[in-house]
This record gives C-alpha cells, structure tokens and sequence, in this order.
C-alpha cells in the first residue's frame, strides 16, 4: 500500500472532528473526554486524524511539500489509534494506516527525523532500539538458570523486548515474568543476548525495511529452535509479532501470547495461585499495542461498489477493524483476582484508552510531549480515586515512571507482573 | 495570498507566535469541509493566509481591529464541522480556530441557564447539566456541534424541539465582538447577569441571527448564555457494549428512569401525520420523530449495514406490515411516577385513538434504550452511507400540512434521482417527516434528506441539479419560502440564495445587506455564508442568478 | 395643510383635529413633556398606512402609532416631538382568521382581549392573556410591548405569543416577518397550508423581533398572528399564602422548570386584593384577611384527557409545596380562587384594577431572576418608608416569564391623584426607586418615560446599535421619535 491508495479516505474524511474525542458514547467525564493527545496538546487541526487526511490529500495535489511542518505534525503523533477507533464508529476510514504510510514514504524520501536516525542505526548495529549494545541484551538473564534457545530448545519463548531487557528499572520485571511462567511449569526459553529486535518501533517511525527484516529474522529463528509458542511481557513485542507480522504478510506459525493472556490460562489451570493479599486501590491503564493495537489484521481483497444508488461497500464485504477484539479483559480478570486489591477504572479505557505518551517514537523525538501525555493519564488516575497505575507494558511503566518523577507524582507506577507477583 | 510581515506580526503580538500560523501544511487543514465537493469542485476551499487560536475576547476584539485596519477577512469557527465550508470570499483572510475558548462559565441550577464559550459542544453541556437536573436540546448534527454555534452563530435546528424548541429561542445572553472589534453585550448582559438579551426596546437577537446565523458574518460571539430544560433522567450514565462487539455498539442498557419511550406505528401515512400533530400539541412529549425513530443496531460498517438492510427490506414496504415511515418516536420524561403515569395514558389513547399499535420490533427494550440515546444525545452522523447528505428540507418551517405538501412535492424530484441511482434509495412509499417546535405550537421542521456520493461525478452532478430545482426562484417550491436546507446551503457566492430568493420575498435581502453594512462598515468579516454588502458581478441568467459551482476561488 | 393631505388618504371623518379628542391622546400623568399632536389620522387597512408613512417621510412628520384606548399613561404612545400626527390603528379591528388546528389568530391592531376571548371561545381556544389588562387594551399593542403572559410554561421566548406580524417600515415599505413572508397573499398562502406561523427569519434576521419593544419606532404593525391555548375543560386552580416570600419562590421554581400549572403569579396581598375587589372598601375587606403573599396556580384540562392531565399536575403540585412547607387553599377570607381564576381570561372589569383602590397608580416594572424579588421588595419597602410613603399602598406583582429563567416584577405605587402630596411623593419615589433598582441589577427592558433614561444609561452599547438599526429602517427618524434611545 502507499498513502495515495487512501485517496479515498482523505477524500470522506468530513471533518467531523469525533477523532479528537473518544467515543462519545462512552463519555463519562467532562474533564476526560479527549482521545488524542497531539490534538489536546497542540490544537492545531492538522495535528489531528483529520489533519493527517488533509495534509495528504494536500500533498497529493501538490499543494504542499514535506516540509519541517509537516514531519512536525506528522510525528507529534504517538501512533496510539485513538483516533482510529473513534473514527470508526461511525466512518469507514482507516485514518491510522494512512498516517503509518505517510511514515513510510517520509522515510523512503530521506525524509528523516535526527534522532531517528540515530535510533534506526543503533538498531541496525545492534538489533534493539534503545542505542544500547547488542552484547548487553542479555544481561537481565543473569543466574536465571533459564533454557538458551540459541543451543537448546523450548516449547515456548520468553521474548522479552528491548525496553525490558535494557531499561535498568524494568529487568526486574522481566525477570519476574520469566520466573512467574518457569516455576509454573511452563517449558520456556530466552534467546538471552541473542534475542532482536522486534522491528514493531521501528515501523511505526516509517522504516517499514525493518520490519519486514526483524520478522523474517524472528520467524526463522524461531523455527530453527522448535519454537511453538511466543510469550512476551512488552505489547508493543505483541502487536509486532500478532498483528505487524501477519499485515505484511509474514505471519508467524507459532502462537503469539502477551503474558497477560499466559497468566490467565495458568490461573485458569490452577498453575498460579494468588495466596497473598494486595491491598491497594489500583487503575488499569490499557497499552494501546495490547488494546486496540493488538487487535488481529485482517486481509482484504476486493473493491468498491454501490449498493440502492450511491451507497457505498465492498465486494467482497470489508470487515474493518474497530479495535474490539484486541486484549481488554484477560488484564483486568488477572487483576480482579487478586486478594484485598481494590480496581475502579479510569473514564478512557479499552478500545478508547489514553495512550501512555512512549509511542509512536515520540518518547524519542519529543520526550517533554510523551511526558506531558503521560502526566494527563496520571492526573486521570488520582481523579477515579486510584493510588496505584498498573499497565501490561514496558514502554508504558517507563513514561508514567518519566512523567510522575518530572510531575512530582506519588502515584506507584506497577507493570501488571509485579502486582502477580506480590500476590503470590 | 500572504499577509504583509507588518500584518501578520500585528496579529502575532495579539495571540503570541504560538497561536498563529501561516504554514501551508497547517494552514491546508482549514479549508477541506463535508461540504466542500459540492460548492466548489473540490475538497479545497480557498487557503487561509493564517489560522490564529484566540483565547478570550479581549484577543477577538483586537484582533478584529487590526483586520480593520489592513483590510483582511475574518472568520471564526469551533468545530468546523458543518457542511457550511470555512469559506472564505477570498484568499486575504484569517480564520480564528476558537478552540481554546472552551469554558462552562456558569451553570445556574436555580435560573436554568448555562453560560458558555464557543468551543464547548452540546454533549460536554448535557453531561454537565444533567449534574444539576438540566439539559440543553440535541442539535441535528449531533454531539460535537458548539452550543454557541448552534444558538447564535449557524442553524440550531434541534431533534428535540417539541421541547427544547432552537433556532435561537433559548439565547438569554450574549457577548458579541462586532465586526468593528467594539464589543457588545446583549440585553441585561450589559450591566450585568445574563438572563436577558432583549432590550431594553426592540431586541438585537434580530440581527445576531434569524432562521439561521450569520455563520460569522458579523463577527464573533464570543460568549452565550443559554436556557436549560429540565433533565429527569439521571446525572451519570454509561453506555456499555460486549466484549468483541464494536464501539458502534455501546449502547444504554434501558431507558433512563424519568423516561420512557415509546414507538407506535400506523396504517398509513395520513393516520401517522394526525396521530403526530395530536400527540405533539398535547404537551407531554421530551422528543419526538416520524420516520426517523433510531431503534436499529447501528451496523459497524456500510457492509454490514446492507446485509442487515437486505434481511429487513420488508421493513419498508408501508403496503405490508409495521413500517418505520409511518412510525413514530415518542419520548416523555417526567418528575414523578405520576407525572409519567398521565403523560404514558395520554400517548396510549392518542395512540389507540388513531389505530395505533406498538410492535415488537420497535418496542423492545434495548431498541427504544438506542431509541433514546438517538434523539436526546446522538448517535452520530451518517456520512458513512454515501460520504454525504443534502440536509434538512427546503422551505421555512411551519404547519405540519405544508410540510406535508411540500415533503411530498420534494418527493417527486427526489424520486427521479433515486431512480437513476443517484441518490440513496431506501425503496419503499412515500415519507414525511417533520420535528415539531413548542410542542407544535410554532411550526415544525420539514425533514427530508438526500444521500448522494460527492465523488461520484454523475451523482454530484444529480445533487446540484436537484438542488437548482429546488432553488430555482421561478419552480413551484418558490411558494414555499426562502429555502436553506438546514442553513447549510447558503454560500451565498455559489447558491445565490439571497440574490435570488430576496425580491419574492419582502426584499429581505435589501435589509439584510444594509444591516451588513452597518454592522461591517469595512467588510472584514467574511460573508460567503451570510451576505456581501454588495452583490458582486456574477454570471446572469435573465433575471434568475444561477448558481456558480466551483467559482467560488474566483471572487 | 396636513390634515387636508391625510384626509385624501383615509377620508375626511377619519382625521381627527378638535382639541378634546386631541386630550385624549396625551396625558398629564405621563412623564414625558406633555405635547399635543397635530392631529389623529384613524386608517382602516395596510394600504392606508403605508401611504401614511410615505407621506411623513416626504413631509417629515413625526408619527405616533396607538391601537388601545386611553389613558395613555407610559408614554410610549404619546407624542414627544412638535407636530406630531398620532396614527389611531383602531379602526383596523378585524379578526382576520382563527386557524383552530394550529391554534392562531391573526388580528388587527384595534381587537381588544374581550373581542379576541369571545372569538377564540367559539373555536375552542383561549388568549394567552397578561394580568387583567385594561378594556381598551389592543391585543397586538400588549403583544408588541412584551407584556407578559400569566402562563409561563408557554412562554418560551420574550417574544411570544407573537409569531409573525405585517408591517409598514418607517421608510414606507411593507413587509411581511417570517413564514407570512412571499409572493403571495396570505390568502394564496392558506390554501398552501402556510397559515403565516412560524416567526424565524428570514434568514439571517428575526424581523419580528426588532418590532416587538420598538414601541411603535421601527414600523407600524397591521396584522399579526398570535398562537393561542386550548381553552380549557376543565381547571382547577389554587391559591397558595404565605407570610414570607421565599418559599413561594421556591415554589415557582419547582413549577417553571416542570412546566407545570397554567395560570402561576405572585402577588402581595394588597394587590390580590386589589384584582379581587371592586371598590376601595372591598379592597380593604378582603385584604385583611390576607397574607403577605399569595400565589395562584392553576391547572389547566385540554386535550384527550383533561381530568386525568388536572389530576396529575394537582397531585404534584400539592407534593411540592408540601415539600416548601406550603398549603395550597381555595380560598382565604374572602378571596377566592374561582372569582379570581374567572377573571383570568378575560380584561379587567371597569373601572381598571389598579385604579380601585386609590384613584391613581404608577408601575414600575423590570426583568430580574425570580430569586432576586425579595431582595428588590425590601429595597423598594425600605424606600418608601425614606419618603413617608406607606408600604401597605404599594402593590407587588411577579410573574416568571420564559419558563422561569426570569420575572417581570411589578411594583405598583398607588396614590390618590386628587392629593398634590400624594402626587409628588409618588413622582419623586419613583425616580428614587427606579434607580436603585438599576444599580441592584433589575433590568429595565421595556423602557417606558418613567425610566428609559436609567435603562439606556446602563445599555450605552445597546442605544448605540440600535440607533444604526433604527436608520436602516427609519432613515427619516419619523417614527415615534423621541421613544427608547431615539
């Protein structure tokens, strides 16, 4: 696809400004009610979907180049699909693919951001994107005693991800969640310093090469170990391998869990047991790439029609997603049962979350915006009577560390697997 | 065409370098509207030479004054999202994107009023005001529109108008930048608390706005004070969907208590039109709607939706079976149990009196619950069918028995587009449709839209003939009064409406451009959606001006 | 000569020039500089008017339009310019067309309520009426003067019950407001089911409402249509003491925001007893067993099922006053509900019933929100008491308006007329008075001579644009000059 395929969509696109909001429908506060934080923040129309459509459609008529404006507005944008779940309520546009491929063309245009330069070329070197050395990788594994699916194989692969595995304050989650799944019984692996990239980050700021790289990288490498089955701790790693692989149409053989999902079947299984009390009033925060992100692509050939006049469909039928069926419930099940914690839920959730602030390469071009975003999810947390804000996501946990830390927050910032695991 | 340095950093001073632009990528994202194909060809309007985002009206004020003193266009907007274009007459002009003027200022309880800024939309209003027991009219564009706009500054017409009445009826205050940059402030306004814009004397809500807005022709309100309904539903609710099924579901789980919503159908269309007027002039209905009653699932997607059409087909035959034409939505509220229990017996014996009866299908619980959601917040626009609709109806409101005349003689035109596949075609009888205002005790709305795809060149061509049909001073419908289809389609450098339509009609026109005049001595606020203060040189046709499609980047 | 050139125009018994007839259309009890016009022109139809009006703008003389009869005592009606001819629409007194579907009347200036009540009645409708106005009220002059109706859950907008209105411009031009605007006849239009009934526009202006308060200063006004009530089946109604006043607001709120009731007011028990009473002596009578204050309520039966809709609001209504710790009752000494509920629908009973108990009155009325008129009825007693006027002789009227988001409230000051102290006292309080009403925020929205100054001094911005309106419209200013800011 390139972004004039959507000419259609920048041509429907009416302006009716629903993606700046989330559904309204599910409203529940006044002082909640916005979806998009490049809007919210900027406020200029073009920062949001329906700017996107616009600047397209401008640059598709030559009225406009792409100028530092328009990489400005183009990546002040988290990627985090409010927009696009908000659209689709009642449009058939597909307003977040149309900004992932103006990415894509920005970058094949040398169209380049610097600091994504930087990123982009630390991954190449080094296959992850925290400019981070790939000898490093491994080190969260350490005295883990843990399968090496580089020499031995496993039914399952632990697949950590980049932020998990360098991010000093998160190993320890990581490790945790490795544990969590070992000591249940489950047959797994690491790929320790040898685990890459997933390539998910990297699509998103515009490098599609990368992605298609990594995932024949993975699939490869996977197979080679007898892998049957991917768990990772990180959504991003999970829209990567679930949704990102199968768009470009490398999907993997193996079955792709978050380990949110794996958590629950072992509870379900009677494999993990919460035996100890957590008693703290807690709020979920749903990672975009978990949530709406996450949900399953869905391929489609055909074309456009009409049907009784002007009405328009497909033949055959398009099924679009609408971010229902990405991974809501399993979370909070984990979470409801655990002894003594206390859950109430933020005003913007599931489908229509807040996003974090740390996509769409915005906690690296513009860390003062991901923070600021993260900070507004916070102060979404205190207002439901929350003390703590508990999210399934390394990239997440990091930007509400960032935020709460530059916003003089107390709030307990709690990655999903460290409540299990006081509850166990 | 771009500002002098000069003007564009007189401007800058005013709002800050933050809150102005001039760059092209932005200033792009200004000029592409719902309606935009249809004046003008092309999803682009004319390019602003800047967007600035005010924040209060000391900031207006000035920066009008400076728009006086070189000579540039002004106009100002909230949501933008209105088939109306952010036209501009021509490229010399500023638009003021009012999105951080976006406070409640006041909501009293006691006085039933709310005092608001431009950005705040008419659901952020209902959610607040049910807090206190209150509730402001859902407008025809639905959640996002602005209270200020719907008001004081565009259209207004209201779902709910059998009890929220709108066209500006419930403005008791209002604080007006004039295109001069000098500021008024309507009625007791002035001197004081905002519970009356009349006077003292005549009042000069005659000129703030009539049928429809000035749609920022004469300047920028800046503040209003509305009048608030009673609210006997609850003060939070929730809509709520199953995991898996799309957002377009969510959906109350039943009407709220306070209400309650009832859908009775009739035999045919005369029946259902008697029935309507008596139950809209027996003052208990909150909403009501013919026709158009909001008890479906939405379907996720146009795909969806054609499947479910094609499995319900039968619902449209009035020959047979219940029909949603001749259907009708009836919402009451009350206070007490009473006050319910009378307004329920009141509708049953209007119902049964006329032969009514209340079918399943229509009745069912979750069905009236996405009933009522419909008609008292929204349930959205739909563009999605066609990617666009020709609103409303043609004339003035007034008597259900015009309406019913003129819907019917609409009709007859519509068809033939419909036939040739041009329009959206429902299949099925005839249909009227009207929205009651007062409780009927001022006319009601004519309800008639037509769906056609923009970017289809043979169906976009069947909307401008039909509406030329319709506008054409010298048709049958030139009886019916000035048309506007909802206020959307008065561009006046393309429709013509008030060059045309003026002279059958008192000469309004004459007064409205004199009024302009006054109110704009040196024309800067921009008027392609209210009346220039001359009419420029357009192409004639004998005495009948037609329209100018795709002209307008010309003036 | 004027009256010779007004004589071709509606014939020679039709313009009046003898000076006691002359009497008639000024009077002393108004505020403004006593003038007396030139003469009175008396036309019977639209045509007649328009060629009136061209007429003045070629010669430049000041026109005074009046539809009631006298006493003229705001001043509105009253000429304040030199020359001035008064335009008598009195003889323009047809009840044009009752369309009993939609509940309109469309009525020329010269109707009256009792002639418009007896017409309606035969179709089954009913005026909405303000509190007993004068016999020799003119209906469109009551509707056009925003006085304010006693049913509030049918008042929507400040305008009502107005709908739509033909009128001759002060530049001559005739012009039809909102739907009865066109090409046609009004009669072409009936039979298009355009009965001229709905008010908005055209357009981008609501002509309707720069005529409604003008004061007959932007166009003289030749038919309007009005939107009527079903008269009732039945009604019950009630009157609801109390000692203090705040919780007959609390009350009237409750009521203006559910829309309940027909006919709801308050009034002090001086006034009540003033409606109720034919003579100062009555007055007295039925005030001493009185209240402080009084609302009346009453419940309105129309439609398909008027008992159960009486029996239904009843039922709440006496929950809600229960509720303000208040006992509804039918009657109160000898005030009762139903002599006064008969009165309601129908103009005041001579002699006028301001004018029973003291010979003399002198209103003051504004708009404020319902919850202020206490603040504003201790200010006003406070007031009367600084000038030895005694505060049992002052009237108290409140009526909410527009649903209740606000009230006309009415103070009105009785005086014997025969007593030159009384006289003065009265005048001086009322300036007073008026004064301090602007400056605790009453808002003096229909600005009578009395106070138009006070109201203009607070709406500097307001006068302004209206006068830029006014010239659009009466670019000759011979319109009733002199009147609002002109």
């Amino acid at each position: 696809m390139t972004y004039q395929d959507y000419t259609h969509d920048m041509q429907r696109c009416t302006r009716c400004s629903y993606c700046k909001w989330i559904p309204y429908r599910y409203m529940k506060s006044t002082d909640f009610m916005e979806g998009c934080p490049s809007l919210a923040r900027y406020n200029w129309h073009a920062y949001s979907a329906s700017g996107k459509f616009n600047i397209a459609y401008s640059l598709l008529k030559d009225r406009i180049e792409i100028d530092e404006t328009f990489l400005d507005v183009l990546y002040h944008c988290q990627m985090d699909g409010s927009c696009d779940v908000s659209c689709k309520v009642q449009q058939d546009l597909e307003p977040l693919q149309l900004m992932q491929e103006l990415r894509i063309k920005c970058v094949e245009e040398g169209q380049l951001l610097p600091v994504h330069m930087l990123v982009i070329e630390g991954l190449r070197k080094e296959d992850n994107m925290m400019q981070a050395l790939k000898a490093d990788r491994g080190k969260w594994t350490e005295g883990l005693n843990t399968k090496d699916l580089s020499s031995e194989s496993a039914e399952v692969v632990y697949h950590a991800g980049c932020r998990y595995s360098y991010d000093e304050e998160l190993k320890s989650i990581a490790r945790a969640g490795l544990t969590l799944l070992r000591d249940a019984g489950v047959d797994i692996g690491i790929m320790g310093t040898e685990e890459a990239c997933c390539g998910g980050r990297a699509y998103e700021l515009g490098y599609a090469g990368e992605l298609t790289k990594y995932a024949e990288h993975q699939i490869e490498t996977l197979r080679t170990a007898g892998v049957k089955t991917l768990v990772t701790p990180c959504a991003d790693c999970y829209a990567a391998f679930k949704v990102l692989y199968d768009k470009i149409d490398k999907k993997p053989e193996m079955e792709v869990f978050h380990i949110t999902q794996y958590i629950h079947r072992l509870i379900e299984e009677g494999k993990i047991r919460f035996t100890r009390e957590v008693p703290v009033t807690v709020t979920y925060h749903d990672p975009c790439h978990l949530g709406r992100l996450g949900e399953p692509w869905i391929h489609w050939q055909g074309k456009e029609t009409k049907a009784m006049g002007p009405m328009i469909i497909h033949d055959p039928p398009k099924k679009f997603r609408r971010g229902a069926n990405g991974v809501y419930e399993t979370p909070r099940d984990i979470l409801k049962a655990i002894p003594g914690l206390r859950f109430i839920e933020m005003y913007r959730i599931k489908e229509y979350t807040w996003c974090c602030g740390a996509g769409g390469g915005v906690i690296d071009t513009h860390p003062d915006f991901a923070v600021w975003t993260g900070a507004e999810r916070l102060k979404e947390a205190h207002a439901v009577g929350a003390e703590a804000i508990v999210s399934a996501c390394g990239w997440c946990k990091r930007n509400f560390l960032d935020a709460a830390a530059e916003s003089d927050d107390d709030i307990e910032v709690y990655d999903i697997i460290e409540l299990v695991q006081k509850a166990m | 065409m771009k500002l002098a340095e000069e003007e564009y950093k007189a401007l800058q001073n005013i709002v800050g370098s933050e809150y102005i632009t001039r760059e092209p990528v932005i200033l792009d994202t200004y000029n592409q509207v719902w309606g935009n194909a249809f004046f003008f060809d092309e999803k682009h309007s004319v390019r602003p030479a800047a967007v600035l985002l005010p924040v209060n009206t000391a900031e207006i004020s000035e920066i009008v004054k400076v728009c006086n003193k070189y000579g540039i266009l002004f106009k100002p907007f909230s949501s933008g999202f209105e088939y109306l274009s952010l036209s501009l007459a021509n490229t010399r002009g500023i638009l003021l994107d009012l999105k951080r003027m976006n406070q409640i200022l006041e909501i009293d309880a006691k006085n039933m009023r709310a005092v608001v800024e431009p950005y705040v939309s008419v659901y952020r209003l209902q959610m607040e005001a049910a807090k206190h027991g209150l509730y402001t009219g859902r407008i025809g564009v639905g959640y996002s529109a602005g209270v200020i706009a719907a008001e004081c500054c565009h259209h207004g017409c209201q779902h709910t108008m059998v009890f929220t009445s709108g066209y500006g009826r419930n403005t008791l205050g209002v604080e007006w930048v004039l295109p001069t940059g000098e500021i008024l402030n309507m009625g007791s306004g002035e001197s004081g608390d905002l519970f009356s814009a009349d006077g003292p004397g005549f009042s000069l809500r005659g000129i703030l706005r009539g049928r429809t807005g000035a749609n920022g022709g004469h300047g920028v309100v800046t503040k209003a004070s509305v009048k608030l309904y009673p609210w006997y539903g609850p003060t939070q609710w929730e809509q709520t969907k199953k995991p898996g099924e799309p957002p377009s579901f969510g959906q109350l789980e039943k009407v709220p208590d306070g209400y309650k919503v009832f859908v009775p159908s009739f035999a045919d269309l005369d029946t259902t039109l008697e029935a309507s007027e008596e139950l809209c002039r027996a003052e208990i209905l909150c909403a009501f709607g013919i026709g158009i009653i909001g008890t479906a699932q939405i379907q996720e997607g146009n795909d969806e939706e054609w499947a479910a059409m094609q499995k319900a087909r039968q619902s449209f035959d009035p020959a047979g079976g219940i029909s949603v034409a001749n259907s009708v939505v009836c919402v009451i509220g009350g206070q007490s149990a009473g006050e319910l229990e009378y307004k329920e017996k009141c509708m049953r014996a209007i119902t049964e009196k006329w032969d009514g009866s209340f079918s399943e299908q229509f009745n069912e619980s979750r069905a009236l619950a996405r009933a009522f959601a419909d008609i008292m917040w929204s349930n959205g626009v739909n563009l999605r069918a066609t990617g666009d609709f020709l609103p409303s109806s043609s004339s003035p409101d007034g008597s259900p028995a015009m309406l019913k005349n003129l819907a019917l003689k609409e009709g007859e035109v519509k068809k033939r587009y419909e036939e040739s596949g041009a329009f959206l075609s429902m299949g099925g009888g005839r249909m009227v449709s009207w929205r009651p205002e007062e409780h009927l005790s001022i006319g009601a709305q004519g309800i008639s839209t037509a769906q056609y795809d923009p970017y289809d060149p043979a169906s976009l061509a069947a909307a401008r003939e039909f509406i030329d049909e319709l506008f054409d001073p010298k048709s049958p419908f030139k009886r019916y009064g000035v048309p506007s289809r909802g206020g959307c389609l008065q561009i006046e450098p393309v429709t013509h409406i008030h060059q045309n339509w003026g002279p059958l009609y008192d000469n309004y026109d004459v007064y409205l451009r004199k009024i302009k005049r006054m109110l704009d001595p040196n024309t800067v606020a921009d008027w392609t959606a209210y009346i220039p203060p001359e009419y420029p040189d357009y192409a004639k046709d004998g005495d009948y001006v037609l329209p100018s499609y795709g002209k307008e980047e010309d003036i | 000569m004027v009256e010779i050139a007004l004589q071709k125009i509606v014939g020679h018994d039709n313009v009046l020039t003898q000076p006691d007839l002359l009497a008639e259309y000024t009077d002393a009890s108004s505020r403004t500089t006593v003038k007396t016009p030139g003469c009175v022109v008396r036309p019977e139809n639209a045509t007649e008017v328009e060629v009136i009006v061209k007429w003045a703008n070629e010669t430049r003389t000041p026109l005074v339009p009046v539809s009631s009869g006298p006493p003229h005592g705001r001043g509105d009606t009253t000429p304040a310019a030199d020359g001035s001819v008064i335009v008598d629409l009195s003889r323009m007194n047809r009840i044009i067309r009752i369309d009993n579907r939609n509940k309109i009347a469309m009525i020329e200036p010269g109707i009256t309520f009792g002639e418009l009540q007896e017409a309606l009645a035969k179709e089954g409708l009913c005026a909405y009426v303000p509190l007993l106005p004068r016999r020799n009220k003119s209906v469109v002059g009551s509707v056009l003067e925003r006085e304010p109706i006693t049913r509030p859950g049918h008042h929507w907008d400040s305008t009502d019950p107005l709908l739509c209105a033909e009128v001759v411009f002060g530049n001559g031009d005739r012009f039809r407001t909102g739907e009865a605007s066109g090409p046609d006849t009004i009669e072409e239009q009936w039979e298009m089911d355009r009965v001229q009934m709905n008010p908005f526009g055209h357009s981008h202006v609501d002509f309707q409402r720069l005529l409604s308060g003008a004061q007959g200063t932007m166009g003289i006004v030749t038919w309007i249509t009005l939107k009527c009530s079903y008269m009732s089946e039945i009604n019950r109604a009630y009157l609801v003491p109390s000692p203090k006043i705040e919780p007959l607001i609390d009350l009237c709120y409750q009521l203006a925001k559910f829309r309940f009731g027909g006919d709801i007011f308050i009034v002090n028990a001086l006034n009540l007893a003033c409606l109720l009473g034919n003579n100062n002596e009555e007055i007295q009578e039925i005030k001493k067993d009185l209240p402080a204050w009084i609302m009346l309520t009453s419940f309105e039966g129309y439609g398909i099922l008027p008992e159960e809709k009486v029996a239904s609001e009843e039922a709440d209504f006496k929950i809600l006053a229960a509720e303000c710790k208040l006992n509804p009752v039918r009657v109160i000494g000898n005030a009762s509900v139903e002599k006064l509920s008969e009165l309601l629908t129908q103009p005041s009973p001579e002699p006028y019933w301001k004018t029973r108990y003291k010979g003399g009155n002198q209103d003051i009325f504004f708009l404020t929100t319902i919850d202020k008129t206490l603040d504003f009825s201790v200010e006003i007693s406070k007031l009367a008491e600084s000038y030895n006027y005694s505060s049992r002789d002052i009237g108290v009227y409140i009526q909410p308006i527009v649903h209740g988001t606000s009230c006309h409230c009415e103070f009105n000051l009785f005086y014997d007329p025969s007593s030159r102290t009384e006289v003065t006292k009265t005048r001086e309080m009322l300036t007073t008075a008026c004064e301090e009403i602007a400056r605790m925020g009453g808002f003096f929205s229909r600005p009578y001579s009395a106070w138009k100054d006070i109201a203009y001094r607070q709406a500097v911005g307001t006068a302004e644009m209206q006068r830029k309106v006014k010239k659009l419209f009466d670019p000759n200013g011979i319109l009733n000059p002199g009147k609002l800011c002109f």
